[in-house]
């Protein structure tokens, strides 16, 4: 611990804990505009500027360590007037005038510290470079003129995200952010993330859907969790008026830190299905509107003589989706009290099977942790592709690549990590050769015979052997459609290795899916009536083709679709960000989704559907979901 | 090794070789050999000798002739006359007010008189840069074998620290101590940084040593590595130095083939090895940690410091970061012992300075010379006065990031703590002369386009603050200034010092200050009476 002393007040602190930080912690408020607590310090705004006794000049708080017994003063005349002085540069630099601006009025850093400091004109002459607009990205605006050049986006980009897209061109006064070496943002190699717009200070960087619908004092905040993948990063969901009006990444979240992809920030947000309103039962060949308990009398009624009968009974199917009650009750209902013989998740298990009848076998979780890849010095990427579906992931792998990280991306198709990564894509062979091969080369076997078998170059493989040999710390991440046997192989090699073992699983709740057991291969086949808890999940066409002939579909679903236009009855539910509810990430976070948004007044939750069925159905179901979920083993150890 | 009667050197600086210094080269062999002399007189190249008015030039040992300019055609009249018949070739020495100057040295080696003084610059112009045997010869190597046969690391940090020796790029902040942090720090990996990008305007010193005894850095560079603990080193040369890095690699090959560099040397455990590393023309990577992240492949913007290189520098591990300047005092320290160093200069500033002298005098160039004399004395003697005609007016010292001296001040000792009392900086050693023909405010504003277009644009202080300042010279420049400019120039010139990241930053606002300090008068004729006493300034601006 180390003494120091700000404003007269004694603080003790980590040793190389920043002034900055100390002082926050002791609640002394020193403005800002380059730091972020989430990024490297770098002390280019100068704003944070605070007397150091002994230091000849002014010194950065925000890069400078503690020292023992320092004394720093944060408030003095010549501290004020220094970051009056970096203002009034900032402000001469570009066009900041904030009234065309739409951070302006309170979400912008630098007008609140400009407030701060009372500061009413800036006195030196300005003499602004006109910069053009950026308006070549579908999500965001880049406004070269509104920015101060603090660095955050350009910092977020490479240390959170990996990516490395902005950088800036030119130097000293005509220094400003590009992507790539000058591209237009729309064209580079941005993938959407937004962690960018999220850090930008100023109204540089402007997102699309929200600019002008609200400022910070406007919206309400919504802490809630994405619902996109199996990830589960935690993020705000913003509204006005009960709209959404923009998503951010949790920077406390535990799983992601802050950041969010492109389908968690911007598509999910841009949803044009039309919403289903009103509960629905076909009527003369045709959908009518109808009340939830005349829709849910046609269900039971049809299904009730249905319980307990094989092969021609019941067939139900759940997305993976619905919070863990609804899939919960769904369980309950379907395979427990009508006894179904077909009850499933949409997934049927591709992502899930192998690893929790695997772990099931071991009796123990296999699994790592997402946080191990943060320490890892190696990744195996084993068919895991992360660059649609758990993008967030990839970022944990990317960022970590320019300390010196190795990531060997093994495949059949390629892929966008492969550029990132030594690829090794088979092109003959099964997953089991391939493994075989990836042992071969760690333990220095000869590797010829491999190469012809599944059709990768002999020094690749020599290469990623000696990769694995000199790891300490490994994992090795897989994705979905592997069979029991080559994954048992896959951890038996990694645990050879002390590697970690990260499978990637499907939607929010396929981990949920895999411990309720609803994992089996979906067919009508002579089913008499087919339930799907369809949620707000979009439907495979494969899958209307399969239901197509069902002799009765009821369908509980937040969107029209092929399904529910095919259905007889119609169960309109929530959205995510309508509904309440828990969801089991790929690594055994149980984490809680609130509700952001107020539904229509006919619309339940799924798990509020759910339960009126069983109602309705006469049977019980029971609201512990806790106790549901430990009847198998987990395939990586349960958290929260 | 061979002796010769005589020894011939061709000048092969960029000057040279475009004057024709390989034709002349070609002839001479050519020649000695027809007249069978082959075995008698040795023939080799020699880097820039710090004249460029009689290029390419033809020395000849032991008499220490200077021939210039020479043509491949006056070749075979030179060779016939001086080294055949023993009778130098008067109408083709270059002028003899050269001779008596600058070049004097080479003739009065062993004289006292005039006072240059070469310890870094000892061998420039003397030997071939591009033979170890040559550097050998010239008391090479004799340093590191010392220290790596007799001398513990902490002898020789205790040597250099009794030699006063202080850095030369620019700060002078005391080697030995330098050498002493980075030899405590433990790690089991460091490095040796030798900051080669030298960009100050109007210097041109390291160049010339790495020209004319790139060995002296390559020898320098291993004593530190033994000293500090590193096990390797990188040259970090302005990428412009073409010359200076095709020397250095042929220099770092040579020693390898010699054993003088790589594994076990001296038969001792220590391993070394240099890597020459060129910059792509950013000022700004002069600074160190711009440098090292400059190296590490990161866009050159100087980091926050504390942590110092010393203790996190390259790939975060401790390095020793050294001048070129400075690394050439040190096997000439360690060959002549401290008492010996401290014979030069001052008390506080001991050894010798490489000054480069621009300007209206008489002599432009290259010299060295002890610390402590004063700029009269350069611009008198070594200078041979100003030109006919003109008044000492300022120096502007150390490129960019120097100071302005007004006639005032020219009887200063130019050393670390005399200047600094006065408020002044010696820099990186280079002196521009100006006599009356110059204008203050356009100085000025050269050097602030010079710091606005070179700042790296990190830090807002630097950035926008030598924009504006660039703006508001402009503005005087062109008659347009107003009195309340002089107090922005003041605020800016104290709060870029104050505020600044880096070294770049901090001293951007010196010519400001200075400027405004002694020459106001001259800058408010500007403002109030719509003049340029000088007459430089374009005053065209609107007139109100």
């Amino acid at each position: 611990m180390t003494t120091v002393t700000i404003d007269g007040k004694v603080i003790e602190v980590p040793e190389g804990t920043t002034v900055l930080r100390a002082a926050q912690t002791a609640g002394i408020s020193i403005p800002t505009l380059c730091d972020h607590k989430e990024l490297s310090p770098y002390g280019g705004c100068r704003l944070c500027l605070v007397e150091v006794e002994g230091a000849r000049t002014l010194q950065p708080s925000c890069t400078l360590p503690v020292s023992n017994n320092m004394v720093v003063r944060t408030d003095t005349e010549k501290v004020r007037e220094a970051r009056k002085f970096v203002l009034t540069l900032i402000f001469s630099e570009r066009n900041h005038f904030c009234m065309y601006c739409q951070v302006s009025g309170g979400d912008c850093e630098l007008q609140n510290a400009a407030y701060r400091e009372e500061m009413t004109h800036w006195p030196l002459q300005p003499n602004w470079q006109p910069y053009a607009v950026d308006a070549s990205h579908p999500y965001f605006v880049l406004d070269n003129n509104r920015c101060i050049l603090c660095r955050r986006c350009v910092r977020a980009c490479s240390e959170l995200v990996g990516n490395h897209t902005l950088g800036f061109e030119e130097r000293g006064a005509r220094s400003f952010l590009v992507a790539d070496l000058g591209l237009p943002l729309g064209e580079s190699t941005c993938i959407s993330c937004g962690t960018c717009l999220q850090v930008c200070p100023t109204g540089a960087l402007i997102d699309r859907q929200s600019a002008y619908r609200g400022k910070e004092t406007q919206v309400e905040d919504h802490m809630t969790i994405c619902a996109g993948c199996s990830v589960g990063c935690g993020m705000n969901v913003l509204t006005r008026d009960n709209r959404m009006v923009r998503l951010e990444g949790d920077w406390e979240a535990p799983v992601n830190g802050g950041l969010l992809c492109e389908i968690g920030r911007f598509e999910q947000q841009n949803d044009a299905r039309e919403r289903i309103l009103t509960p629905l039962v076909r009527k003369d060949g045709s959908l009518k509107a109808a009340t939830w308990d005349e829709a849910l009398n046609v269900i039971s009624s049809r299904m009730r003589p249905l319980a307990g009968i094989e092969n021609s009974g019941i067939a139900a199917l759940a997305s993976t989706r619905l919070p863990v009650e609804a899939l919960s009750a769904f369980k309950q209902i379907f395979a427990d009290k009508m006894r179904s013989d077909m009850v499933t998740s949409i997934e049927e298990g591709i992502y899930t099977a192998a690893s929790s009848t695997l772990a099931n076998e071991y009796g123990h979780p296999f699994e790592g942790k997402l946080s191990d890849l943060a320490t890892a010095d190696l990744v195996v990427l084993f068919d895991a592709d992360m660059t649609r579906l758990h993008e967030v992931a990839s970022f944990f792998v990317k960022r970590n690549l320019q300390a010196g990280t190795n990531l060997v991306v093994v495949g059949r198709e390629a892929g966008e990590l492969d550029r990132w990564g030594i690829p090794v894509k088979a092109t003959r062979g099964s997953d089991a050769d391939v493994l075989a091969a990836i042992a071969a080369a760690r333990a220095g076997a000869a590797l010829e015979s491999y190469e012809t078998q599944i059709g990768v170059p002999a020094g690749k493989l020599a290469l990623v052997g000696e990769l694995l040999r000199d790891a300490k710390n490994a994992v090795i991440v897989y994705g979905k459609g592997m069979d029991k046997t080559t994954l048992q192989t896959l951890v038996e090699f990694a645990a050879a290795n002390s590697a970690k073992v990260l499978g990637l699983k499907g939607a929010a709740n396929s981990f949920t899916g895999a411990l309720l057991g609803l994992e089996k291969p979906f067919n009508v086949n002579g089913h008499q009536a087919v339930y799907l808890a369809l949620g707000d999940d979009e439907p495979s066409q494969r899958l209307a083709q399969k239901v197509a002939n069902a002799p009765f579909l009821a369908v509980q679903a937040s969107y029209a679709s092929q399904l529910t236009a095919q259905a007889d009855v119609v169960l309109p539910v929530q959205m995510w960000a309508e509904q309440e509810g828990h969801y089991i990430n790929l690594d055994g976070h149980i984490q809680a989704a609130k509700q952001s948004l107020t539904p229509a007044d006919d619309v339940r939750s799924n798990a509020a559907a759910l339960e009126a069925l069983a109602a309705s159905l006469g049977v019980d179901v029971s609201p512990d979901w806790r106790e549901q979920i430990c009847q198998r083993v987990p395939s990586a150890a349960l958290e929260g | 090794m061979k002796a010769y009667r005589s020894m011939v050197l061709v000048t092969n600086d960029p000057g040279s070789m475009l004057a024709g210094a390989q034709d002349v080269y070609n002839a001479l062999q050519q020649e000695i050999k027809s007249f069978g002399l082959e075995d008698e007189i040795s023939l080799s190249t020699v880097s820039d000798v710090g004249r460029h008015d009689a290029v390419p030039m033809v020395i000849v040992y032991p008499e220490a002739v200077i021939y210039g300019p020479v043509t491949s055609k006056d070749v075979p009249f030179l060779v016939e006359e001086h080294l055949y018949k023993g009778r130098i070739a008067t109408a083709l020495q270059a002028p003899a007010r050269e001779l008596s100057g600058r070049i004097a040295w080479l003739r009065n080696r062993k004289g006292s008189l005039p006072a240059e003084q070469r310890i870094v610059l000892e061998r420039a112009g003397l030997i071939d840069p591009d033979s170890i045997d040559d550097y050998l010869m010239h008391d090479g190597y004799i340093a590191l074998g010392k220290a790596l046969t007799e001398m513990t690391p902490a002898d020789v940090i205790a040597e250099i620290e009794k030699s006063g020796l202080r850095g030369r790029g620019g700060a002078g902040f005391p080697s030995g101590s330098k050498w002493k942090f980075v030899a405590k720090t433990q790690s089991s990996k460091k490095y040796v940084i030798c900051n080669a990008d030298e960009s100050e305007p109007g210097t041109f010193k390291d160049r010339l040593i790495l020209e004319g005894d790139p060995f002296s850095i390559i020898e320098a560079m291993t004593i530190a590595g033994y000293v500090v603990g590193a096990d390797e080193g990188i040259i970090y040369v302005r990428g412009e130095y073409t010359l200076a890095q095709d020397r250095l690699k042929s220099a770092i090959q040579q020693a390898r083939t010699y054993g003088l560099l790589g594994d076990k040397l001296f038969g001792t455990d220590f391993s070394f090895n240099i890597s020459v590393h060129a910059g792509a023309g950013a000022y700004i990577c002069g600074e160190e940690t711009a440098l090292i992240e400059s190296i590490e492949g990161k866009r050159g913007e100087p980091r926050a410091r504390p942590p110092y290189p010393t203790t996190h520098g390259l790939w975060g591990k401790p390095t020793l970061v050294n001048n070129v300047e400075t690394l050439a005092n040190v096997p000439a320290i360690l060959r002549n012992g401290a008492s010996w160093f401290r014979k030069f200069g001052t008390p506080s500033s001991p050894g010798t300075k490489v000054y480069t002298i621009m300007g209206n005098v008489n002599v432009t160039g290259l010299i060295e010379v002890p610390m402590g004399i004063t700029l009269r004395e350069v611009v008198n003697i070594y200078a041979q006065g100003m030109k006919p005609g003109s008044t000492f007016k300022l120096a502007q010292t150390g490129g960019s990031s120097g100071s302005i001296i007004p006639a005032t001040l020219q009887d200063t000792p130019m050393d670390f703590d005399s200047f600094g009392k006065t408020g002044v900086s010696l820099g990186s050693g280079a002196l521009l002369i100006c006599d009356e023909e110059t204008c203050v405010v356009d100085l000025a504003k050269v050097l602030l386009n010079f710091f606005r277009k070179e700042s790296c644009g990190k830090c807002n202080p630097c950035r926008i603050g030598n924009q504006r300042a660039f703006e508001i010279l402009t503005n005087i420049s062109e008659g347009t200034g107003q009195l309340k400019d002089l107090d922005d120039l003041n605020m800016l010139a104290e709060n870029l010092f104050q505020l600044s990241n880096c070294g770049l930053g901090q001293t951007a606002g010196t010519p400001l200050r200075d400027t405004l300090k002694y020459f106001r008068a001259e800058v408010e004729a500007h403002i109030r009476l719509k003049v340029c006493p000088a007459g430089v300034c374009p005053m065209s601006g609107k007139k109100y």
